[in-house]
């Protein structure tokens, strides 16, 4: 079972091909000798069209693609902080990141802020800015957000030395926006009844977004959902999952579940759905800069914020489009934010008739072991329930 | 309106009561140790009393501004107090830790929050008229809140503290302030009495002054202030924060401590270890620290993440900008939330040298994430100062985590560690 889609693609190669060198990419290093800048952003609330119309390169600060030993991530964080932090403070702490001009991030989690903190005080990175995030929604946290990205832009500004017009942003506005409607196209087809993408082959995918030019992802994303087009027919699994929770970036721990027979056909995490679902809409907007600051607030929210309720509507209503058999949610150990949102949203699951698998895990794990075989029961009794 | 139902609050009431009548009889109590008490009397029988009189309890996480709902007249109830008070003096902890677990909670949420909603789980804490809350200063509170709100189906509110403290920020905070009132003066029915918020904010000032009196008096060799009583300190602002009984209290301990200053009397005798606590004791070790510390003449002078206040004034003619204005003023709030910057560090060096510290202890409460993540930045300064740096793996209520003789055994050691220097 274990390639019951696999996707012959040179556009999914090369996407392979930068996950397997990052952080250290060729196209990286390329760009740095060029004298350009790039700039690391950590969490989704990071508006990365401000880098992008600054003319630098936006990357996502991720962890080891597997599950390592965090010698120093425990040192210095110490050990009950998640292992997300954990193992992206240590690829900075051994330097993998050293070609970064500058880290952004936002006031999201403890776990985030705390690793800013020592990021800053043992990294002294060039430049270093975290923007105050709101936990609502509501337009007095609009406003504030909207100032803490305008406090961003200008610093960012002074930093390169360079003006960011709101021709710039336009300019990267349409870019992400476009990669974020090429992700929906390409979501659109791994939801088909025959899905034509597995769960991992998108998270390499999503991978590489984190991890390229944007211009060029979009371009190769356009090629790859072509190949995906022209393909015969897509795979019939025996159950169709949706993966909620922690940041993931390990396409591994999705291929362990799928290896079952199955197909992760959505997901909610911050590396996925989270991350492209919404665009930003220019029109009705004051400027291109209040354009960008509401979607990113207001964008599909992380269990950081309130109400939970927003959170738990929007996966059920994913679950639903995505007539998905049953839910896999993943915690990593010490992500308070999600691991409290567990009982409500089992709840609210339960009442919907949608059933629940909730996993702890380290970050990068490939979901072998025990992992599996209570996915594998999971598995069982979801199609059991099918059968009735 | 409350519910009547018996709940913890009955018992705690008993023991408030009968650790005050105790208190009078011992030598060494002092008056403001049986004020203390007889505040705590007063906080929960506004509680217990509510439903007879027509009272409306809002029940709130910690580092909520309580003087909102005492200017409206309303009874709080200090989730994190009036739990962690009951499992002291009533040794409740697993009680409430279990009832934790059943609630679908995560054993690494830390182990207050998950006790909380254990308590209204398994509903051994009142149901609330309201339930309040704010982010201060964790994800562990944020989110603490709203489960309680779904478990007691009261109303609620989430008050958004921001993460910085910039003059937009404060102005948020403002606005949020704002809308909470508006909130409890819907679903309480009872009006905001602004005078009455003036006064509160008048008090606090006072009370601000009178921290920073106190931490200064502990600079003394021996230094006066003695461990059993320190959550004395943190408890006065959780609860009664612009409360006139607060301003009493502590003027009564500030007058003690400078007499003991004066006529050269230590918390313990002889002094021969000053120490700085980084993060909290294990709460049901206090009686057995306050023991050991006696028995090695350990002191702890200072504790910059928990009573070490910064004293800026605060204006009774603008209220609630007052109100926003002391979140920010907070020691927890100021040194534990935020971006940890070099202010910061710089403070911890001139406490070191300030109060004249011979180590100190990090407590390492595993449940809580954000300040574990500052144990190795804080060891390394203090390192370069040639302080000697403790860390303790804890849990400051599971009583499963520790036992008295490996604390014993680790303390012990370190004091023999000092004591070679």
């Amino acid at each position: 079972m274990t390639d019951a889609i696999s996707v012959k693609s040179p556009a999914l190669d090369l996407f392979r091909e930068v996950n397997r060198a990052f952080p250290k990419t060729r196209e990286i290093l390329e760009h740095k000798a060029r004298a350009q800048k790039v700039f690391g952003w950590l969490c989704t609330y990071v508006p990365e069209e401000v880098i992008l119309a600054a003319g630098a390169l936006p990357i996502r600060i991720t962890g080891y693609n597997q599950e390592m030993d965090l010698e120093d991530g425990n040192a210095y964080l110490y050990i009950n902080n998640c292992s997300f932090s954990k193992s992206c403070l240590q690829l900075g702490l051994r330097k993998e990141y050293d070609f970064l001009d500058g880290v952004v991030g936002g006031s999201t989690c403890d776990g985030a802020r705390r690793l800013f903190d020592l990021w800053r005080h043992y990294l002294k990175p060039p430049f270093y800015h975290v923007l105050t995030v709101p936990r609502k929604t509501t337009e007095s946290a609009h406003e504030l957000y909207l100032d803490q990205v305008q406090i961003f832009t200008r610093h960012l500004e002074e930093f390169m030395g360079v003006k960011i017009t709101d021709d710039a942003l336009v300019q990267a506005i349409r870019i992400m926006n476009e990669s974020r409607s090429l992700l929906k196209e390409l979501y659109s087809l791994r939801a088909l009844p025959e899905p034509l993408i597995s769960g991992q082959e998108t998270q390499e995918v999503l991978n590489a977004s984190f991890r390229m030019d944007k211009v060029q992802f979009n371009c190769t994303l356009r090629e790859l959902i072509a190949d995906l087009r022209r393909m015969p027919a897509g795979y019939r699994p025996k159950a169709r999952l949706m993966l909620i929770g922690s940041v993931l970036t390990n396409p591994a721990f999705i291929r362990s579940i799928e290896e079952l027979g199955v197909i992760v056909t959505t997901d909610e995490l911050c590396t996925s759905t989270r991350y492209w679902s919404d665009p930003v809409v220019l029109e009705g907007a004051s400027s291109p800069l209040a354009a960008i600051a509401r979607r990113y607030l207001s964008n599909f929210p992380c269990a950081r914020m309130y109400p939970s309720t927003e959170r738990f509507d929007r996966i059920v209503r994913l679950a639903r489009e995505s007539a998905v058999d049953g839910i896999i949610s993943e915690t990593i150990r010490y992500c308070v934010p999600y691991a409290h949102d567990i009982p409500m949203l089992s709840e609210r699951l339960k009442s919907e008739g949608i059933p629940l698998l909730t996993l702890d895990v380290e970050y990068g794990t490939s979901g072998s072991g025990q992992i599996r075989t209570r996915v594998q029961a999971f598995l069982e009794m979801v199609e059991a329930r099918k059968t009735c | 309106m409350l519910e009547t139902k018996r709940t913890v609050i009955d018992s705690l009431l008993r023991a408030v009561r009968l650790v005050g009548r105790l208190n009078k009889n011992r030598p060494d109590s002092s008056p403001s140790e049986q004020l203390y008490y007889k505040m705590l009397d007063k906080y929960f029988s506004s509680v217990q009393n509510a439903k007879q009189q027509n009272g409306f309890v809002v029940s709130h996480t910690i580092f909520f501004p309580v003087e909102i709902l005492y200017a409206m007249g309303l009874s709080p109830l200090h989730n994190e107090v009036t739990t962690w008070t009951s499992a002291m003096l009533l040794g409740n902890q697993l009680e409430f830790i279990t009832a934790g677990a059943e609630a679908g909670l995560a054993p690494e949420i830390c182990s207050p929050h998950r006790g909380l909603a254990g308590g209204y789980y398994r509903k051994m804490l009142p149901v609330p008229d309201a339930v309040v809350w704010t982010n201060l200063i964790c994800d562990n509170t944020a989110k603490s809140g709203e489960y309680i709100a779904e478990l007691t189906g009261a109303p609620s509110f989430f008050l958004d503290h921001p993460f910085d403290s910039s003059d937009r920020e404060k102005a948020y905070m403002q606005s949020e302030l704002r809308e909470l009132v508006a909130f409890l003066e819907k679903t309480s029915g009872r009006r905001m009495d602004w005078d009455k918020l003036s006064q509160s904010v008048a008090e606090m000032d006072r009370q601000i002054k009178l921290q920073t009196e106190i931490a200064a008096l502990r600079k003394a060799r021996p230094s006066p202030f003695t461990t059993r009583r320190f959550l004395e300190l943190l408890t006065v602002d959780y609860m009664f924060a612009g409360q006139p009984e607060a301003t009493e209290y502590l003027t009564a301990l500030k007058n003690e401590l400078a007499e003991k200053v004066q006529k050269g009397t230590g918390a313990v005798n002889p002094e021969r270890f000053r120490l700085m606590t980084l993060f909290l004791p294990p709460i049901h070790l206090i009686p057995f620290l306050e023991n050991l510390f006696q028995e090695h003449g350990a002191v702890s002078t200072v504790e910059p993440l928990f009573s070490y206040w910064h004293y800026e004034p605060l204006d009774p003619s603008k209220p609630l900008e007052s109100v926003a204005r002391k979140s920010f003023l907070i020691p927890e709030a100021r040194t534990m939330y935020g971006p940890l910057g070099e202010n910061m560090l710089r403070e911890l060096e001139n406490l070191a040298r300030e109060y004249r510290i011979d180590g100190a202890v990090y407590y390492a409460f595993i449940g809580c994430r954000h300040t574990c993540a500052t144990i190795k930045l804080f060891k390394d300064l203090l390192n370069q100062m040639d302080i000697p740096v403790l860390t303790l793996d804890c849990d400051i209520v599971d009583p499963t985590i520790n036992n008295q003789n490996e604390v014993r055994q680790k303390m012990e050691q370190f004091f023999e560690l000092l004591e070679d220097r």
